[in-house]
């Protein structure tokens, strides 16, 4: 950069000689710089994904390839009550803990953004519930949950708010709030933490200009830092949405889908009716059938970050 | 001492050793058996066993004894995997599906007929034990049968039983679990009104919760399918079976819908309910507690008691007890050392020290192992002898197949009741919701 | 240049100087002590678990659940001395942060590429890497795992180093093209006119400008990767090459008795050293970002 003295000719198009040429041509090192992700992606995604596609048109059943049945499994789970459910349990979940992670996850960012005591140390005490392995606090949630032994029931009825324990888990609705909300205890330090550090970008200088125009704290929050925070928040919020709306373990260990299916997300039944019922072609169907509402996901956050690229580098403030 | 829960034993140096270990009984049978057995394995084979994860440490101990015997009597090394129960069925499908992995899988229910085409055919081995030992119940049969031909081998049952408090079904009225269905409503009653209620898992408990609502649809003569695989669950039996629950449950303990396999364990040991339907695990529990001289554990030990189930409309039993079959993968390289292994298994030198090892925790699929001491060491155990007789097996009347394995895995009978019982649903609607899943896997 | 000042992330906290004493705590230390009561007391109890007497758990009349007067280190005991817990968490360790490394410079390269190059159809590739979550792994690991077998990575640590970077390019990719895109394209321009080359432009420029998103990146990659359950548990089958969260539920639960204490342990015991590392990256993560680009 300090050699300002040589000239500009190395990277002209019609410089010396053809590998000159390749070298700069941005086709050519494009290729080369995905290559190691694309790798990647194609040799353990694709084609296990194209993989999964086809069974979803199959009768495949474990150990045994199946044959073509075009649309079948389709038509089935489309018809099945049990699926449906899953299907409103699955927008449900993924819904609310979306939401509920994004609101305490940005509260909780712009709380952590004060001048604090400890700062350190709270910040990384924040993302310790994303960093325990989710079988394990799912088996802890288990006790917190559990209809005779919840540690919460305890201390509510010897303050006398209830004589009998609370069925967390037993109880549809108790147990899908249960579910969510351990999924939002695990979600919000990442969104947090990612977006206290979006938070850190915005400059003072903005605040104090809006201060001097007169700017309520809303205004403030509404037009100066929700902007700047916009494009974090919706790969943050993009990414959030996909895990959950794919989560596994959490129900997994939980409830299991449990009580009767009333928890029960697509992608748990997917595993339990291809890989424990031995359905794979019908299993396969239900987790395809998630791609639609995934793709709609990506779609609304791709076009969201199209209309508004990404901070703008620091050429407009 | 091995605490460790893999043993992978080095076969060739055990030739060597086997002089030092002569005073083991085992071994020197181990080494007779090897020479008149019809089985002889590979030479140079190895056996990877994956197996489910133990419930009882002794049980796993002699296993691993027995392991080591065979090791030392065929010179074939055994490396043994320990998974957990539920994590078994994932692993035989991945291996099925690709055809590597293990060559032995010890899981349990129908696994083996989830994928009939890829075991090995084991029926020289079932013959010749049944020479040995008698018949094999009929259920062992049912078990490890696929089309005439034997394709895994039942190695044991997991008698699932009443658990209950003998003082609270006193307090309560009764002096023993009554063995009809009207009977048992009032003690579960009973029990609730003194404060002391029992409980069943209505989640989606795999081993408890299949087995007791499997219990009650059949002991009102419901039945999911017919002898031809025909749907049949729309009943009149159905409907009352369901009623009966929805009943039964409205005198349980709190939360038991969401309770796994794990929960009502804890709960009995806690004495926070005074009935319930589990192994003999819980009875195992309180005795190592009151080993290390905890006297609560000691109280509940000395309290608890276990029964069968109460014998409904159909007048017969209709328990469900758990089966462990093994089976071969049709893949090995070592089919031979794989039917060694299974015949060795079973031979009653080595299956008698297990299965007392196995403190009735599992039970036995021949006749001849009646005589096991396990059942005379305690009175309390002695009914899961008859665990391998009583039980029913997946799909009942149908085929044992993997539309039963399906069906099972769907939670297609829980779910109906458990639906019924949390007041989801009514009775018809649940059936109507199970009629159609059951339509789609019996097509 | 604009007038990206650097900014002191002490001096951030906006126009929290007008606030009182009093309105402070409220609406500060209140909500927060209120959210990290929450979020920590799962924690709490993973922690009292550990070490408390195991009949003490299912008596919650005479022994208060909150707290133990008779802690002891059994549980902890059985995991470190009497199981391969210290083995499980170095496989854990050696995977996670190999197949981090792995997925961050493949998206380091394929993000740069994306922003920067703008080869054609940078856009659509853009896209493209997001349909890497279409399909979840709960139900690809069957069809993966034929693929698994064929390559001959079956029961080895590879299976999982080469597979976790699948469900790790999307996210740090997509990350990282943000960060990339808050360099100030001019730094870039002026270097290729002194002919400094492509590689040059990212060893020297770009990454270290982009630090604090290769860190934001790498903690979540290396999260994932430690909390991976599926692809450990079908395509590891031997128990000295597990990883903590499939090998402890197996080793500590007995069919349906847990052994809640060494559990939790477990869980606790593998995530302080995380807890420490990131205590120190956190901090270096959330505020390098406000002094990324100076002059």
């Amino acid at each position: 950069m300090s050699d300002a003295a040589i000239t500009p000719s190395g990277h002209d198009r019609a410089g010396p000689s053809f590998w000159e040429g390749l070298k700069t041509n941005r086709n050519f090192l494009g290729f080369w710089f995905m290559l190691p992700a694309a790798a990647f992606l194609v040799l353990f995604l694709v084609y296990p994904l194209g993989l999964g596609v086809w069974l979803s048109f199959t009768d495949s059943k474990i150990g045994n390839p199946g044959d073509f049945i075009g649309l079948e499994n389709y038509e089935w789970i489309i018809g099945d009550a049990k699926f449906q459910l899953a299907v409103f349990n699955t927008l449900f979940y993924t819904f609310v803990a979306s939401v509920v992670k994004f609101a305490v996850g940005l509260y909780l960012a712009i709380l952590l953004n004060n001048h604090l005591p400890f700062k350190a140390m709270i910040r990384a005490v924040v993302l310790i519930p994303f960093i325990v392995p989710t079988v394990l606090s799912a088996i802890a949630f288990w006790w917190i949950f559990d209809p005779q032994f919840s540690v919460i029931s305890w201390a509510l009825r010897k303050w006398g708010w209830i004589s009998g324990n609370i069925d967390f888990l037993g109880d549809p609705w108790n147990a899908r709030i249960s579910v969510i909300f351990a999924n939002v205890w695990r979600g919000v330090p990442f969104i947090a933490i990612t977006l206290l550090a979006g938070l850190q970008t915005v400059s003072p200088s903005l605040y104090e200009a809006a201060t001097l125009d007169g700017a309520s704290k809303w205004q403030m929050f509404r037009y100066v830092t929700y902007p700047i925070l916009t494009p974090i928040i919706a790969v943050v919020m993009t990414f959030s949405v996909l895990f959950t709306f794919t989560d596994f373990q959490l129900i997994k260990v939980l409830t299991n889908g449990g009580p009767a299916g009333t928890t029960e997300l697509m992608a748990t039944m997917s595993y339990n009716t291809a890989i424990l019922g031995g359905r794979i072609g019908e299993g396969a169907a239900i987790s395809t059938a998630m791609i639609p509402f995934l793709l709609g996901a990506i779609m609304i956050s791709w076009f969201g970050l199209q209309k508004r690229k990404w901070q703008q580098g620091s050429d407009n403030d | 001492m091995h605490t460790d829960r893999r043993g992978f034993l080095k076969g060739s140096a055990a030739f060597g050793a086997g002089a030092l270990l002569a005073g083991s009984g085992l071994t020197d049978f181990a080494r007779a058996w090897a020479q008149a057995s019809p089985f002889k394995p590979e030479k140079g084979a190895k056996l990877t066993v994956l197996r489910w994860k133990r419930f009882v440490q002794s049980e796993e101990d002699a296993f691993m004894k027995l392991v080591e015997a065979f090791t030392k009597a065929t010179g074939v090394a055994v490396n043994v995997i320990n998974e957990g129960l539920d994590d078994v069925q994932p692993k035989a499908s991945v291996a099925a599906n690709t055809n590597q992995g293990p060559d032995i899988f010890w899981g349990l229910y129908s696994l083996p007929h989830l994928f009939p085409a890829k075991c090995m055919d084991v029926t020289d081995v079932a013959t010749h034990l049944s020479k040995k030992y008698g018949e094999w119940f009929d259920s062992a049969k049912t078990y490890g049968m696929s089309k005439g031909k034997w394709i895994a081998i039942p190695i044991a049952y997991n008698a699932n039983v009443i658990n209950y408090r003998q003082s609270m079904i006193e307090a309560a009225g009764f002096k023993s679990i009554p063995q009809d269905l009207k009977g048992f409503m009032e003690l579960m009653k009973g029990l609730k009104a003194k404060g002391t209620p029992g409980g069943f898992a209505l989640g989606r408990a795999s081993g408890d919760g299949n087995a007791w609502v499997h219990w009650a649809l059949w002991a009102h003569g419901a039945n999911l399918v017919d002898k031809n695989d025909k749907v049949i669950i729309n009943s009149p039996e159905t409907v009352k079976a369901l009623e009966y629950v929805k009943e039964l449950s409205s005198h349980f303990a709190p939360g038991t819908a969401s309770w796994n396999d794990a929960f009502n364990n804890k709960a009995f040991l806690a004495s926070e309910i005074s009935l319930t339907n589990n192994g003999v695990s819980i009875y195992a529990a309180a005795k190592a507690g009151a080993a290390k001289g905890d006297a609560k554990m000691k109280e509940i030990m000395d309290d608890m008691n276990h029964s069968n189930w109460p014998v409904g409309t159909v007048g017969k039993p209709t328990e469900f007890h758990i089966c462990y079959p093994m089976l071969g993968m049709k893949y090995t390289k070592f089919p031979n050392a794989v039917k060694a292994f299974l015949d060795f298994t079973m031979t009653a030198e080595n299956y008698n020290p297990w299965l007392e090892g196995a403190v009735a925790y599992l039970s036995h699929p021949l006749p001849a192992f009646d005589a096991n001491n396990v059942w005379k060491s305690d009175a309390k155990l002695t009914l899961c002898k008859d665990a391998g007789r009583r039980t029913l097996t997946a799909g009942h009347l149908g085929s044992v197949g993997e539309k039963a394995a399906s069906a099972l895995a769907d939670f297609l009978i829980l779910d109906m009741f458990a639906s019924v019982a949390t007041g989801r649903s009514t009775p018809q609607e649940a059936i109507a919701v199970a009629e159609r899943q059951a339509k789609r896997i019996y097509r | 240049m604009s007038d990206a000042k650097p900014v002191q992330a002490d001096d951030s906290e906006g126009m929290s100087y007008l606030d009182t004493v009093k309105t402070r705590v409220v609406t500060v230390y209140i909500p927060l002590l209120l959210i990290l009561f929450v979020l920590l007391f799962p924690f709490y109890w993973m922690v009292i678990t550990a070490i408390k007497p195991k009949e003490h758990l299912l008596d919650l009349d005479t022994h208060n659940p909150l707290y133990t007067l008779a802690p002891t280190f059994e549980h902890i005991k059985a995991l470190l001395f009497e199981s391969e817990y210290p083995r499980w968490l170095w496989n854990t360790m050696f995977i996670s942060v190999t197949a981090t490394i792995l997925a961050l410079i493949a998206s380091v390269f394929a993000a740069y590429a994306i922003v920067r190059i703008r080869f054609r159809g940078a856009q659509i590739t853009g896209g493209l890497i997001f349909l890497a979550y279409l399909v979840p792994p709960s139900i690809l690991f069957i069809p993966l795992s034929t693929v698994i077998f064929n390559y001959g990575l079956f029961d080895t640590p590879f299976a999982l180093i080469l597979t976790y970077p699948t469900i790790l390019i999307p996210f740090s990719t997509w990350l990282l093209m943000g960060y990339f895109k808050t360099i100030p394209y001019e730094l870039e321009e002026c270097a290729l006119i002194d002919g400094a080359s492509r590689w040059q432009i990212l060893t020297k420029i770009i990454l270290p400008l982009a630090v604090p998103g290769l860190i934001s990146a790498g903690i979540f990659c290396l999260t994932l990767c430690w909390n991976e359950f599926i692809y450990a548990l079908t395509f590891i089958n031997s128990q000295e090459k597990k990883t903590v969260p499939v090998a402890i539920v197996t080793a500590f639960t007995d069919g349906d008795q847990y052994k809640w204490g060494s559990l939790m342990a477990g869980a606790l015991v593998g995530s302080l050293p995380l807890v420490v590392l990131y205590s120190f990256f956190v901090e270096y993560y959330v505020s390098a970002m406000t002094g990324a680009v100076k002059e």
